[in-house]
């Protein structure tokens, strides 16, 4: 039963997660065409709606098969470890049709000089960054708490302890206890607590991409963006930090027999996070658009200025590079939310950092395991 | 209608951008778009917005605190300063030597007299409405 219930729950998983993918074009700024800056006609043009539509057709076909091989073969083999089977494909379909409509909208990109670039004197600053600095306090906090909690408790682990729990919340598996196998997770609750904070902050001061004329319409879309990006990514830091802390306290407990499974408590925040960090996309997207598409409808003839709008510094629509740029995070062409500047030693580094502590602590888990 | 002061920089435009930007911003002090004790972006901000490098923007700010219109303000940005209540006779020679020069450079251009009188009158319409308090 517990396999079925995990298999329908990937499915429906996909289904959601496929369906914002759906939604992408959706979101775009007037111009931008799957990672291609078109111009803002070109954009509302005949071509452009024609390679739209085969994203539709294309990503909807895709997601039924997605489901529809995975079912097959689930039936055939029901194994939990099937269940990456059903995410990897519909992200390999996903790059695929986004691939074969960024170079239709190559095509359609203009010639010419590079765009100018512009910026307001006159802009509001950014706002106080006092919620993305709290989600920095409470990763460190919770994190913290962790490892002390984990450390204080370590002599008292007996030989084997769980080192995963299924759906129940009852564990699945055991490994010999080692400082790796006991604060693996304590250790990840802090890495994660911390990143998700320090992004919210970055993302509160990422670059803004105006158009030009009509800059006011546009920075005001852009700031509130900005500011709504700030508070779901501090809100999701909170909650996964919060989740990852009581399942680190609660496997501890198991360890020494205080409590049978995982904590329930822990069990429905993550479930509230999935659901809130897909509704909460989904929300971002419908209500502000991409950078604030859907607040800046009264600019939105004006043309696009500066790097999001310079097809130069966009490697395959979805990554950007500007060595001249100070930017950290730029928005993203295609999707929600922002992307680093690989031009930028520091935003490389950053991302480097991030990726490497959390794969250097995955790996020494596996190696102790 | 737009109202927002805005700074814009043209890629292909023989004048380096720091000079675009301090000339962009000169114009809308002088002309009283940008009111003394505003406080412009700092030197990241602006740098970032625009995807120039941070010392292309500090280098318009300091050009523009030398000749007096900003403040440079640390991290917090430049603010724009009120302009002289009494015009210093050494700064007037001085400036006067540069105008002089650069209608002499116009007249050398090719440009009529009357037609470098038109210039000017329209540099000085922009001005318009602007007189520091006195």
């Amino acid at each position: 039963m517990t396999t079925e219930i995990f298999v329908l729950a990937t499915l429906v998983e996909v289904l959601l997660i496929g369906g914002i993918f759906l939604l992408y074009p959706r979101f775009a700024r007037r111009g931008l065409l799957f990672g291609v800056y078109v111009g803002e006609q070109v954009w509302a043009g005949d071509e452009a709606g024609r390679i739209t539509r085969g994203w539709y057709t294309g990503m909807v076909v895709w997601i039924a098969l997605t489901v529809l091989v995975s079912a097959v073969l689930w039936s055939a083999l029901p194994s939990v470890a099937l269940a990456p089977l059903a995410p990897i494909l519909l992200v390999v379909g996903f790059l695929a049709l986004y691939l074969r409509a960024y170079f239709q909208a190559r095509a359609l990109a203009p010639e010419g000089p590079p765009p100018p670039a512009a910026a307001v004197l006159t802009a509001p600053p950014p706002a106080n960054p006092i919620l993305p600095f709290t989600s920095v306090g409470f990763g460190v906090a919770c994190g913290v708490a962790a490892l002390a909690y984990a450390a204080s408790h370590y002599a008292d682990l007996p030989p084997m302890v769980p080192t995963h729990f299924g759906l129940s919340g009852a564990p699945d598996a055991w490994r010999p206890k080692s400082f790796s196998t006991v604060m693996l997770l304590p250790l990840m609750t802090l890495v994660i607590g911390v990143s998700l904070g320090v992004i919210a902050f970055l993302t509160s001061r990422a670059k803004r991409a105006l158009r030009y004329p009509l800059t006011e319409v546009s920075v005001a879309a852009q700031t509130r963006f900005r500011e709504a990006m700030t508070r779901y990514i501090s809100a999701v830091g909170m909650m996964a930090t919060l989740m990852l802390t009581l399942m680190a306290i609660s496997s501890i407990r198991v360890a020494l027999g205080l409590e049978r499974g995982l904590s329930p408590v822990a069990m429905i925040i993550a479930g509230v996070l999935l659901v809130a960090a897909l509704a909460g996309t989904v929300y971002i997207g419908l209500r502000y658009g991409q950078g604030g598409s859907r607040l800046e409808r009264a600019a939105s003839r004006a043309p696009l200025t500066d790097g999001l709008a310079d097809n130069r510094y966009w490697v395959l629509g979805m990554f950007y590079v500007n060595r001249d740029d100070p930017a950290i995070l730029v928005e993203h062409r295609f999707g929600l939310g922002y992307t680093i500047n690989l031009g930028n030693w520091k935003a490389v580094a950053l991302f480097i950092l991030f990726i490497g502590l959390l794969i250097g602590i995955t790996v020494a888990a596996l190696v102790a395991g | 209608m737009d109202t927002a002061v805005t700074v814009l920089i043209d890629w292909s435009s023989a004048e380096p951008v720091y000079a675009q930007i301090a000339r962009q911003i000169r114009s809308r002090i002088a002309s009283g778009d940008l009111a003394p004790g505003l406080v412009l972006p700092p030197v990241r901000g602006l740098a970032s917005d625009l995807g120039v490098n941070l010392n292309t923007v500090a280098r318009a700010y300091w050009l523009l605190e030398e000749e007096g219109f900003l403040k440079i303000r640390s991290r917090s940005g430049a603010e724009v300063t009120a302009p002289l209540r009494d015009a210093d006779p050494a700064t007037v020679e001085r400036l006067r030597q540069q105008l002089a020069a650069a209608l002499s450079r116009m007249r050398q251009a090719g440009l009529t007299h009357a037609e470098v009188r038109q210039q000017a009158e329209q540099e000085l319409a922009a001005l318009a409405g602007h007189e520091p308090e006195r």
